[in-house]
């Protein structure tokens, strides 16, 4: 693993430099039912292609990102601040 | 400059590399092989083929062909019993018949057997053993560049112009000491390549990288690189090399033909002889035969000719039955009759070596024109040129004929029987008669094997070498020490501000994540830690002591919604906190699995001072700092673990001692248990802590790191009087003990929450929302299935952390901490029960040194049971 981030902030620099902050996803309501709370807890989509995930630039802006990454050949399309999308 | 070797010492030429200052020296058997220990020599003499593989100044498994020689330097042949030339174990040769392919998966069957031989198959077989006791010097470097040529051939210098002349910042790779490639051991086209050599040195904007070997080529075009000798004192660096653009230019190395006997010494690649001979100056025979066909056979006849070696004939490949001799090439038999001499030069296929491509996702067709796989649908960021994509490759109009004796894999001794074998057994598909041969997974990876393996493999399956396919190329191309993937040996070391005090006073050094911190401090009459903390607890629980707490991880946080983010991230409440108080803080991830506690201080309105432990500090800066992203509330997060140190002064006579140096009212009325304040002490200011993690009156005191040293001195001298005692971790760890406050990470673990660590009352449901409620508010609360405990032992001794608990003698939990109390005077301490078990007074058993003592659960503090001593 070796590939590139780009740091809306820093520019592209090398994934060593951020901690992975696992799949963008909805936080269930409040009011959720424990089968909800159960699934965002402990299943992960594990998708095999694009996905949109948290990075946290911690050796450069110290800042959480969103990343879109292709999880099969790691090509991160695009990065940015979270609701900052382009 | 001399080398060490076999008992002598060998005189080297400047620019000898090991292997030809023994040829030269009359060396011809280099290594014996991985299974048969048959006798073998120079093939490649371009650190492919693993037939020169020495242990060099303890380093196993050195290519002896492409290592400069360095004065002193001591060379071991490995893998030998007792010599290179008597080796008793080649006797093994002689049974191959009960050694073919897959004999030891079928024959050790059974697990015991397995174990009984393996010791010995591992000691017959094998390359190098680890032998080093000197230590050696590696490092890493990073570099970046536009564009990354590997390979100094004439080619790959052509393309580096190129780069350079669009302004690209250009880095070389080439594993020889000098540019050229071919052209440094070929006559013709050595013009050329000098006029190229001469233009790249005049740039500025191109590095050149020699004696470097790219073993890699990886995501985000990194390039793993290893740079041999970088400077003095360093044996390997590794360049991690980073570009927009990489260029393959690796060239194309020539393979061995399978006839009888082709591993014999004396039978050597082309490439090699002329290596030998322009390189070093050194013939590699008298009397030569060639093998090959007749286009380059004729230039390689030419040249040996013109350095006085005697060239008998020329064989056609297909003619060729066998080569004699034993230990070396006495002659050559063919079919057009038998030949004399001491040197076969084989002329073989050449193979692009286009790794790095394939690497870098490129696919490989067969091209039979060029007679070899090449590279096809090649990436943007990756351009392949010169040999390495086929230019000047001719194609064989037939694939050549093989013997079946012939070794085709040199690294584990494969030969084409044993590919025949495996192929009639089923497996047929190059892929898994790779793994069931182990061909091409040696030293070469492949180099020398890869090309004659599919070959035999399309012959005997019917098919062509396209339908046969190549097996993946994977990063390494070549082994890379472990010394060089490691680097250099420093570990970062933090210390405290107090670091040099705690020195002084006789700290004895514990390990802490990074820091550095005093387990006890020795005293003028003892070093025992056992007397030590002792003394150290004495002194807290009698009269005062001071530790140094910097360690903890420290956040300030500002603005008008700090309240709500430590509200969602924190189980207890804070927004309510009145400015001037503190409050125990305890954080759950959304399962309700505690992560990390500490205190939270409400300095002002809207500002809070955070502290977390050690090793959890950068976890819950993220952590608060991913929720409070995208909510657009006023909150400032600032580390300020390394801008502040802290110290704890503690026991009853700590208000006496700190009163003297600060005009902040101390008195319980006035600075309550629990509470803070910012104040001046000894003329620095501070953020004082009214809490007690060790059971009696104290302060916490955050002082910015610059004065923490002075701060430190100063509450020793006022102390003096009261004979105040530093003390360290250990004395604290049986001082929070004594009173159950619990270390998370140590008392809890991955699937701890609250409630079963006893600590529900920091959780407060009635919140509206917070991280880990959904999982709080049900299930964790109602289905604990265990409950931390506290325990006094009835008898002697101290059980080690983690013992066992058991009840009726089954196994009913575990310890996670323990120590003598002197409070109690009795061990104590904290464990995992069962939830039946988890009654005030029930009685469990708990292992000391393996034998079951009787002890007594509890659920209150071992000592100071209403807490009086803190609000003292």
């Amino acid at each position: 693993m070796s590939f590139l981030v780009p740091c809306p902030n820093c520019g592209r620099r090398s994934v060593y430099e951020f901690r992975f902050g696992g799949e963008v996803r909805q936080v269930p309501a409040l009011d959720a039912t424990e089968t909800e709370w159960r699934n965002y807890r402990f299943n992960r989509t594990n998708s095999a292609g694009v996905q949109t995930e948290w990075w946290f630039h911690r050796l450069g802006c110290r800042q959480w990102l969103q990343a879109v990454r292709n999880t099969v050949s790691n090509e991160v399309l695009e990065a940015y601040l979270p609701g900052e999308k382009r | 400059m001399k080398l060490h070797f076999q008992g002598k010492a060998l005189e080297a030429q400047d620019g000898d590399t090991i292997a030809a200052t023994l040829y030269r020296n009359g060396q011809r058997i280099f290594s014996r092989s991985f299974k048969y220990h048959r006798p073998r020599g120079l093939l490649c003499v371009s650190g492919k083929c693993p037939n020169c593989l020495m242990n060099v100044d303890g380093i196993p498994n050195v290519r002896t062909c492409i290592t400069p020689v360095c004065d002193g330097m001591k060379v071991r042949p490995q893998n030998v019993f007792p010599s290179l030339e008597t080796d008793f174990l080649s006797i093994t040769q002689h049974f191959d018949w009960l050694m073919p392919v897959g004999w030891y998966y079928k024959t050790f069957t059974n697990r015991a057997v397995w174990h009984a031989v393996e010791p010995t198959i591992r000691k017959v077989a094998g390359l190098g053993e680890v032998l080093s006791s000197e230590t050696k010097e590696y490092e890493h470097s990073w570099m970046h560049a536009d564009t990354a040529v590997v390979g100094g051939g004439w080619s790959g210098m052509q393309s580096a112009l190129d780069a350079a002349a669009r302004g690209d910042q250009v880095v070389l790779v080439d594993d020889q000491p000098a540019l050229g490639g071919q052209s440094r051991y070929r006559k013709s086209g050595g013009d050329v390549a000098a006029d190229l050599i001469q233009r790249l040195q005049a740039l500025h904007n191109v590095r050149i990288l020699y004696d470097s070997y790219c073993f890699g080529l990886y995501e985000g075009n990194l390039l793993g690189v290893l740079q041999r000798n970088p400077h003095a004192g360093v044996v390997e660096r590794l360049v991690h090399l980073r570009t927009e653009q990489v260029t393959v230019a690796t060239g194309a190395y020539e393979t061995p033909i399978l006839f009888s006997n082709n591993d014999l010494p004396g039978v050597m690649l082309s490439s090699g002889v002329l290596r030998l001979l322009h390189l070093y100056g050194v013939p590699a025979g008298r009397r030569a035969v060639i093998v090959g066909t007749f286009g380059t056979s004729a230039d390689v006849c030419a040249e040996l000719r013109d350095a006085g070696i005697e060239v008998v004939t020329i064989v056609h490949p297909e003619q060729v039955v066998t080569a004699n001799g034993s230990g070396h090439v006495k002659g050559i038999q063919t079919q057009s009759g038998n030949f004399a001499c001491d040197l076969i030069v084989v002329c073989g296929p050449r193979v692009p070596d286009v790794g790095l491509a394939t690497q870098a996702s490129a696919k490989l067709s067969w091209k039979s024109t060029q007679g070899a796989f090449l590279p096809t649908a090649l990436p943007v960021h990756i351009s392949v040129v010169g040999d390495a994509a086929g230019e000047g490759l001719i194609g064989v109009a037939a694939p050549l004929p093989y013997s079946k004796r012939a070794f085709v894999c040199l690294c584990s001794d494969v030969s084409s029987q044993d590919l025949c074998d495996g192929i009639a057994e089923g497996f047929d598909h190059i892929e898994t008669l790779k793994r069931y041969t182990t061909a091409t997974m040696g030293p070469c990876q492949g180099q020398m094997c890869q090309l004659s393996a599919i070959g035999v493999c399309a012959r005997e399956t019917g098919r062509s070498a396209a339908e046969t396919g190549v097996t993946t190329s994977r990063p390494p191309n070549r082994g890379v020490t472990l010394g060089a993937l490691a680097g250099p040996s420093h570990h970062p070391v933090r210390r405290t501000p107090m670091h040099y005090s705690h020195e002084k006073l006789g700290a004895v050094w514990m390990d802490m994540s990074d820091w550095k911190r005093p387990r006890y401090y020795r005293t003028s009459t003892t070093s025992e830690e056992r007397e030590c903390v002792l003394e150290e607890y004495h002194a807290v629980r009698d009269r005062v002591g001071l530790i140094d707490v910097s360690t903890l991880g420290k956040l300030d946080l500002r603005g008008a919604d700090c309240g709500k983010l430590l509200d969602k991230v924190y189980t207890h409440r804070f927004s309510e906190l009145r400015p001037g108080r503190v409050r125990y803080a305890l954080m759950c991830d959304e399962g309700g699995i505690i992560l990390d506690d500490g205190t939270i201080a409400r300095l002002s309105e809207d500002r809070y001072f955070v502290t977390t432990t050690t090793g959890n500090l950068d976890f819950v800066y993220e952590w608060l700092d991913w929720y409070l992203t995208g909510t657009g509330w006023d909150v400032h997060i600032a580390n300020v673990t390394a801008g502040y140190a802290a110290m704890n002064v503690a026991g009853p006579k700590s208000r006496e001692v700190l009163g003297k140096l600060t005009t902040c009212d101390l008195s319980s009325g006035a600075f309550p248990y629990m509470s803070c304040r910012e104040a001046e002490v000894a003329g620095i200011r501070v953020v004082m802590l009214r809490i007690g993690f060790v059971g009696e009156t104290g302060w916490e005191i955050h002082c910015p790191a610059e004065s923490a040293e002075a701060l430190w001195e100063a509450l020793l001298e006022s102390g003096r009087e009261s004979n105040i005692r530093p003390f360290g971790v250990e004395a604290q760890r049986l001082l929070r003990l004594e009173k159950r406050h619990v270390i998370v990470g140590v008392d809890t673990d991955a699937l701890t929450n609250p409630y079963e660590a006893d600590m529900g009352w920091a959780v407060k449901l009635d919140k509206p929302d917070f991280v880990g409620k959904a999982f709080l508010s049900t299930a964790a609360k109602d289905l604990s299935r265990e409950r931390l405990i506290g325990f006094v032992l009835s008898g002697s001794g101290v059980p080690e952390d983690g013992s066992a608990v058991v009840v009726n003698g089954k196994l009913a939990g575990r310890v996670t901490s323990s120590r003598h109390s002197p409070a109690q005077q009795a061990a104590v301490g904290l464990a995992w029960v069962k939830v039946s078990h988890a009654q005030e007074g029930a009685s469990i058993e708990v292992r000391v040194d393996g034998r079951p003592v009787q002890a007594r659960v509890t659920m209150q503090p071992f000592y100071d049971l209403e807490g009086g001593r803190l609000r003292q």
